[in-house]
């Protein structure tokens, strides 16, 4: 590289190779230990059921600690996803739940710098990657890993690679829920999760513009396409309250997404408004449910929490029985 | 507009030596599928190509027998059968239209059969 005129220096990122692309190669038995917490799932092919806790989805080669892991997505880009997957975390970090927030946008990641973290290097212990710990929450993306203004100028194949190895080559520990920050469209990050892992539900995020909507319907039709539950509809820039005069402007529309969730008959979760802090504490490293967690943005997420946090729940119990795989 | 909810099984049984697969549905049905019906309809490209025109008819798989099926997300299973056949991805609509038009499909299989001097047995 160093021949081409003009080159001064070369950065490599690397993943290491997993035969196949992304799809997962059958998990080696792992010691099960049996006076784990949560039941081991009921059935198994002819190798022994991964180690996954109780969740309805997890008896699928869930990831072993994690009982439920939820997708925000959008299917438009600019929507504000990884500010409302930050703050979502916190939230439900509020509740009482331990949380994961995992950035899969390998292309964009937005992790490092909505939490301050810039030039973190996360640890590896016992070949595994060690989480960053922050605001109580566990966090990781390949933001981590290469300086932030590394292009990610890779091939599909390599995207679903990484984001493989994110989800199971990270040391999560036991998680009550991982909310997975996606990137924008309905291509090879989301079909790696979907096929991947058994997700719980999807929380789409959208603006209130019919342009953005359009986006969103393609989002909620890929995830039903997938069997994954709607958990429901966020929507985001919602309105904005001019800070001088109080008056209400309707920057992007308004309660579109509320009549677009009604349409497809999912929940609508909330809708959170434009406002300066919220973006400022974005780009400052502090998301608003971590700095202001008592003021009235943060009590909108907590809100859009609880509505997931019990939808999880009904979710996971016993009226949905798991698949039962059986050999005879 | 309400998106069709895609049916989803409650149980996947594999019986006879992994040469029949019973897939049974929340909502009460249920279909025999023998291992040998499903390899020859498998879903992957390698069967049915990328294209109707390009599908192919594989004989020899009378005795072929299925074994392992894992899950794939929330939506489908991979088969994989004793001829080292793999790259199926079986989604539950799938077994659906293979179950229900059995009689359909599998007398096709067995026309195109006979027309390509092909034959069950290996």
């Amino acid at each position: 590289v160093k021949t081409i005129p003009g080159v001064v220096g070369a950065m490599v990122a690397l993943t290491a190779e997993k035969k196949g692309g992304g799809m997962e190669a059958p998990v080696p038995p792992r010691p099960v230990s049996p006076a784990a917490p949560r039941p081991a799932p009921q059935a198994a092919a002819p190798r022994p059921a991964p180690h996954a806790p109780a969740s309805h989805s997890q008896g699928k080669r869930g990831v072993p600690g994690i009982a439920a892991i939820i997708a925000v997505a959008s299917g438009k880009g600019g929507v504000g996803k990884s500010t409302t997957s930050a703050n979502l975390a916190l939230a439900l970090a509020v509740l009482g739940l331990k949380v994961g927030l995992l950035d899969a946008d390998i292309y964009g990641p937005s992790v490092p710098k909505l939490f301050g973290l810039g030039g973190t290097r996360p640890e590896l212990r016992d070949n595994k990657l060690v989480p960053i710990a922050k605001d109580g929450l566990s966090l990781m993306s390949i933001g981590f890993l290469v300086d932030e203004e590394a292009p990610m100028i890779w091939r599909g194949p390599m995207v679903m690679s990484a984001i493989t190895q994110l989800l199971r080559d990270v040391a999560w520990g036991e998680l009550d829920v991982m909310v997975v920050d996606m990137p924008p469209g309905t291509g090879d990050a989301q079909l790696t999760m979907a096929q991947n892992v058994p997700l719980s539900g999807a929380v789409i995020v959208s603006t209130p513009q019919d342009l953005a909507l359009l986006d969103a319907r393609r989002g909620i039709a890929m995830f039903e396409r997938v069997s994954v539950p709607i958990l429901g509809l966020v929507e985001n820039m919602s309105y904005f309250i001019c800070p001088n005069c109080g008056t209400r402007h309707d920057i992007f529309a308004h309660g579109g997404a509320r009549k677009e969730a009604e349409k497809m008959q999912v929940p609508f979760l909330g809708e959170v408004p434009l406002e300066m802090a919220i973006r400022e504490t974005s780009d400052g490293g502090r998301p608003i449910a971590a700095t202001e967690p008592a003021g009235p943005h943060a009590k909108i997420y907590r809100d859009i929490a609880t509505a997931i946090r019990d939808r999880l729940s009904l979710n996971a119990g016993p009226a949905r029985p798991q698949l039962r795989i059986v050999v005879e | 507009m309400v998106w069709k909810a895609t049916p989803q099984p409650s149980e996947l049984r594999l019986k006879n030596q992994g040469k029949l697969l019973v897939v049974s549905f929340e909502d009460g049905r249920s279909f025999d599928l023998e291992a040998e019906y499903l390899r020859v309809e498998s879903p992957s490209a390698e069967v049915q190509g990328h294209s109707p025109m390009e599908k192919r008819t594989v004989g020899g798989k009378k005795n072929v027998a299925i074994l392992r099926i894992e899950p794939v997300g929330n939506y489908a299973v991979k088969i994989t059968f004793d001829d080292g056949h793999d790259t199926g991805i079986y989604a539950w609509d799938t077994f659906v239209e293979l179950g229900s038009r059995k009689d359909e499909i599998w007398g096709a299989y067995l026309d195109a059969l006979k027309a390509k001097g092909l034959s069950r047995e290996a």
